[in-house]
């Protein structure tokens, strides 16, 4: 039986460098960085205090109704503003997203780490009897699919995928799989995440941060560079709208891209470092599975979030896979490390390259390290149309995701 | 606490809590019904009415009968008078 084909045909965010996807690429496109020093962490903490938060205009969270707002934490809230973008751009009918044939797939690290956080406290203190009623649901793993689905409606399909770095990455894969198969018609799905200092501060424990840059913040995350220092913890929600194509094409809905390639697999060694063999491995299958061949890729939107290990790993697996020929940036210069959000927010600035015909580099990429050379690197925008890119993400628990879409 | 006190500090924890306007909020108002509430806000208004006055409630059983707005106001106001008499 032939497979559904499964087409984006809309897109929202809610980022560090803009809450609408035109601005944000063109923050993107000018070299802006949001990482900055973080004023509200506590000192007393012994982090570097560096991130790139997003930060929402006044009274907007307030959009949100209190009675869907009341359970949500600040990630469940980027998602819930990002998917009522992508919903209201995919053109899709409030009557559909209630027909059951909608699906609502958001993956995340965790549940809200701020309101985590908040309930330890209020434990400790031995205070349970003051613990709010909807702590509970910002704390759970699914928080930002259920509330998102909630807030939107959706009666389809709700699954939230926690894969740390891949959650988003295999949320949007999970929703690809849900159209295919026939089971939903449709899915709004990707990543979203907050940032804590005690994030940022189990990342430091393991080395893994930037620590040690001594020029301003928004220099400090510098993927596959000979000077990087590790990642830096950023946040925000990507989400975008996938549907069978042939029900997007009977409405005449805009068409971003389509999905032909996914998939996901584990190193099955280690939990923290990633290993090359397992990259090369996850993006082969991935391109068999789109039955296409590597050669025909037009850009790589590579995971490397600044750490030394991963983006070694990374370099060498694409070099394997690709050869030195195909271009490859990294967005985390930009953005730092959105985490669980980062695989849909980067695809969407994918897709907008797609869209305009142009490829964003590597920020902060002034010396390639020995480690990572042997690539295309894209240092500098480059004017150049894109057919098919791929979108890869590598995260904790040696988990691996790579995503290939292809112009329609 | 004098009972306009008691009212004004009440209203405040509908107001900050529960986003509802001041002008809504009339004794004869039901909590449910025209305020809006459901059972999990009923949950956070008694966190925030404990924080407000200093008390526990979760095990008072009189604090689950009311009904109006008015009844929270005339249990606040009981319960003062009942911390205020003096011992004998």
């Amino acid at each position: 039986m032939e497979k559904r084909r499964v087409v984006i045909t809309g897109s929202g965010l809610t980022s560090s460098l803009g809450l609408d996807v035109g601005v944000f690429y063109d923050r993107l496109e000018a070299g802006n960085s949001a990482v900055r020093l973080m004023d509200g962490w506590s000192d007393k903490l012994k982090i570097n205090r560096i991130a790139a938060p997003v930060v929402l205009p006044e009274g907007l969270e307030k959009t949100i109704p209190r009675t869907f707002r009341r359970s949500m934490g600040r990630m469940s809230i980027y998602s819930a503003l990002a998917a009522e973008k992508a919903l209201h751009a995919s053109g899709l009918t409030r009557e559909f997203t209630a027909s059951g044939r909608c699906a609502c797939v958001i993956g995340s690290t965790m549940g809200s780490g701020e309101s985590i956080m908040e309930a330890s406290r209020i434990v400790i203190l031995n205070d349970s009897e003051n613990m709010p009623a909807l702590q509970f649901f910002k704390c759970a793993s699914h928080s930002a699919a259920f509330n998102t689905a909630n807030f939107l409606g959706l009666t389809g399909c709700v699954l939230a995928p926690a894969a740390a770095c891949a959650s988003g990455l295999q949320a949007i894969g999970l929703g690809r799989d849900l159209i295919q198969s026939g089971a939903q018609d449709a899915a709004i799905c990707g990543g979203a995440e907050e940032v804590t200092p005690e994030v940022t501060a189990s990342f430091e424990l393991m080395f893994a941060a930037a620590r040690g840059f001594s020029g301003p913040p928004e220099y400090s995350s510098r993927p596959f560079a000979a000077d990087r220092v590790g990642l830096v913890c950023g946040e925000g929600a990507g989400l975008v709208v996938l549907e069978e194509y042939e029900h997007a094409v009977k409405r005449g809905a805009n068409i971003y891209g389509e999905i032909i390639g996914y998939a996901t697999c584990g190193c099955g060694s280690h939990v923290s470092q990633s290993d090359h063999r397992s990259i090369v491995r996850c993006m082969d299958l991935a391109f068999r599975d789109a039955a296409v061949s590597p050669a025909q890729t037009d850009y790589i939107s590579a995971h490397a979030t600044a750490t030394l290990h991963g983006d070694a790993e990374e370099a060498m697996a694409i070099r394997e896979f690709f050869g030195s020929g195909t271009p490859v940036s990294s967005l985390k210069g930009h953005l730092g490390h959105t985490l669980g959000a980062s695989g849909a927010i980067e695809l969407i600035a994918s897709l907008e390259m797609m869209r305009r015909d142009r490829l964003l580099p590597t920020l902060n990429l002034e010396h390639i390290a020995d480690d990572c050379a042997g690539l295309d690197h894209v240092r500098s925008v480059r004017e150049q149309k894109i057919s098919i890119f791929v979108k890869n993400c590598f995260a904790f628990g040696g988990i691996n995701a790579t995503l290939i879409c292809r112009r329609v | 606490m004098t009972r306009e006190e008691i009212i004004a500090a009440i209203n405040s924890t509908f107001i900050e809590q529960f986003e509802i306007s001041e002008d809504k909020l009339t004794p004869d108002k039901q909590i449910f019904n025209d305020l809006g509430l459901d059972s999990l806000d009923i949950v956070d208004l008694m966190v925030g009415l404990q924080r407000r006055f200093g008390i526990s409630l979760r095990e008072n059983e009189e604090i689950r009968k009311v009904v109006t707005l008015g009844d929270v106001y005339e249990f606040f106001v009981r319960l003062e008078a009942k911390r205020n008499k003096p011992k004998t």
